[in-house]
């Protein structure tokens, strides 16, 4: 007898990994378990679970969807990594025409390369200036974005005490109180930002990594969505998330009296519409220790879950790290392509 | 009551961060007859496994696991009160921070949390710590393990120059170190020489209690 055949793949830090039909069918039912036990969600059917063994194995480096299934895409801190990230010395405006004229991307978000709105505060209106000169020349619709990433108003950098600092020392009421005072910072930044942005007509206006810094995080950017939205109802937002779930880092804060603390995305997209917000970017995380096909199995649960309840576009993260991407800094084009066939051809997601 | 009623209610009042019922299981322990290390790890420290466990799939939350910790506090410093030197074996010294460049430490803090929460001292640095410094606390304090946490592909290196600095001093296999942030990988520790990755919070606690029954 030979040997039973082994499909290439790779494990969650990009490595390459051979597994045999049993071993892949295996690690995509763990994980579709996995999914299913912690968002208390429906498992993939067995259906959907064959579609996904057959993504995972078929010949070709590079997957495409099917025909007449192409989605569109939206990006976060997309216009400066072409610069910061690869180190070719262009503007930003040149990054949004790269993207639009060269990668045939749908939108993109100008943002500045400290990708936080308090840091952003102080050059908003030269923020504005580059995302004008950027809207002048493309066609595209043009986002501005950046993280609320409250965990920068604490001290020494911001004005607040620090809650990943109080809470591990027991000082439990000092850390809610932080927590809550900080929010109200983000929220008042987050919109000064927007309205500049509004101002020289930004097409939209990204809250990316929402969440980051536990559930106070995450209502900073509901509390900020609802603001805008009405102040300035033109402009659509996109809140993208930092995780699978919203981490209780205070664990009493509510949103329309719903509980932030341990919602997974089916149950943030729905807050999330209630806020007003036009796109919402799922995140799962990657769990770099274990196989693609394991990962995405866990991701296309979570995502199908999430995109069965949503009345807005969904648009899954497919970055460094969440949705099946690997964790390593050059992504493989074999597994981002495959966990893009799944997330659209399964989950049925609208955007990437 | 049985051994493993009383065992139960110990890691229950844990679970549900009750202090009165975490005494009522040390009395009933004590009048059973039942070794109180026994009490402490099968029955307080289970209760703060489940609960990491728990706090892994965001069933509970930070301050809940915080109002726990401190009911595990005085259940350990009752027993400990009761013991002679030398029967609690000891639980270690750890160095956490966030390296150098680096002002991401919500993570960092998450970690540093769940491992006190097991019993072990954990010095935390804060955050932009440079290499130098975790090597020099971790001397001061005899620390026998060091965290850093990285958030980000330009600072992780720092992580490397921690290990370099180890083995540089000495201290290279002495103390034992654990990486983690979300670009950190097994394949980044393994290419620099950390003992551990941890992917996330609860990792960290299973490898560390795993160090600790080494000591």
């Amino acid at each position: 007898m030979g040997e039973e055949k082994k499909y290439f793949t790779r494990m969650g830090d990009g490595s390459i990994v051979h597994m045999t039909e049993q071993e892949i069918r295996q690690d995509i039912e763990e994980g579709i378990q996995d999914a299913a036990k912690r968002g208390k969600i429906d498992p993939l059917t067995d259906d959907e679970k064959e579609k996904l063994y057959q993504i995972i194995t078929m010949p070709g480096s590079i997957v495409g969807v099917e025909h007449g299934m192409q989605i569109v895409t939206s990006n976060d801190s997309g216009s400066d990594k072409i610069n910061t990230k690869c180190g070719i010395p262009t503007s930003r405006d040149v990054n949004a025409m790269i993207h639009e004229r060269l990668l045939g991307c749908d939108s993109v978000d100008i943002g500045y390369s400290d990708y936080n709105y308090k840091t952003v505060k102080g050059v908003a209106k030269r923020e504005a200036t580059v995302l004008k000169q950027a809207l002048n020349y493309c066609t595209m619709p043009l986002f501005y974005g950046a993280m609320p990433n409250l965990g920068f108003y604490t001290k020494p950098d911001g004005p607040v005490d620090n809650w990943a600092v109080l809470l591990p020392e027991g000082k439990i009421e000092e850390a809610l109180a932080a927590q809550e005072e900080a929010v109200d910072h983000a929220v008042r930044d987050i919109v000064y930002v927007a309205e500049q942005m509004n101002d020289v007509g930004a097409d939209g206006f990204m809250l990316d990594t929402s969440g980051a810094a536990g559930d106070a995080d995450f209502l900073v950017a509901l509390k900020a969505t609802e603001i805008i939205r009405d102040r300035f109802p033109d402009m659509p937002v996109e809140i993208g998330m930092a995780g699978e779930f919203v981490l209780g880092m205070h664990g009493k804060i509510k949103y329309n009296d719903v509980r932030l603390a341990g919602l997974y995305p089916h149950k943030q997209v729905k807050l999330v519409e209630q806020a007003g917000a036009s796109i919402f970017g799922a995140v799962v995380n990657t769990n770099s220790n274990r196989s693609f096909p394991w990962n995405i199995g866990r991701v296309c649960t979570f995502v199908k879950a999430c995109t069965d309840v949503a009345e807005i576009p969904v648009h899954a993260n497919v970055g460094m790290g969440v949705c099946g991407i690997p964790m390593c800094e050059n992504l493989p084009s074999d597994i981002v392509s495959r966990a893009d066939k799944a997330l659209i051809e399964i989950c049925k997601i609208d955007g990437l | 009551m049985s051994r493993e009623s009383i065992l139960e209610t110990a890691k229950q009042s844990i679970v549900e961060a009750d202090e009165d019922m975490a005494l009522e299981a040390l009395k009933q322990a004590e009048e059973s007859g039942i070794d109180l290390i026994d009490l402490l790890s099968n029955g307080y420290s289970a209760g703060m496994k489940e609960l990491g466990d728990l706090f892994g799939s965001g069933e509970i939350f930070l301050p809940e696991l915080m109002f726990a910790t401190q009911v595990m506090k005085v259940a350990t410093a009752e027993i400990e009160s009761r013991m002679e030197p030398g029967d609690i074996k000891p639980k270690g010294v750890m160095v956490i921070g966030t390296v150098e460049g680096d002002v991401h430490d919500i993570g960092k803090g998450i970690v540093a949390s769940l491992i006190k929460t097991n019993g072990v001292m954990v010095h935390d640095l804060g955050r932009e710590v440079p290499a130098q410094v975790f090597i020099d606390k971790a001397k001061e304090l005899n620390a026998d393990f060091i965290g850093s946490s990285a958030l980000l592909t330009t600072t992780m290196t720092q992580q490397k120059k921690i290990e370099e600095l180890l083995e540089t001093e000495g201290l290279k296999g002495k103390i034992r170190t654990m990486v983690g942030g979300a670009p950190v990988t097994q394949r980044w520790a393994d290419r620099i020489g950390a003992d551990a990755y941890c992917e996330d919070a609860s990792e960290a606690v299973k490898k560390i209690m795993e160090w600790i029954n080494q000591i």
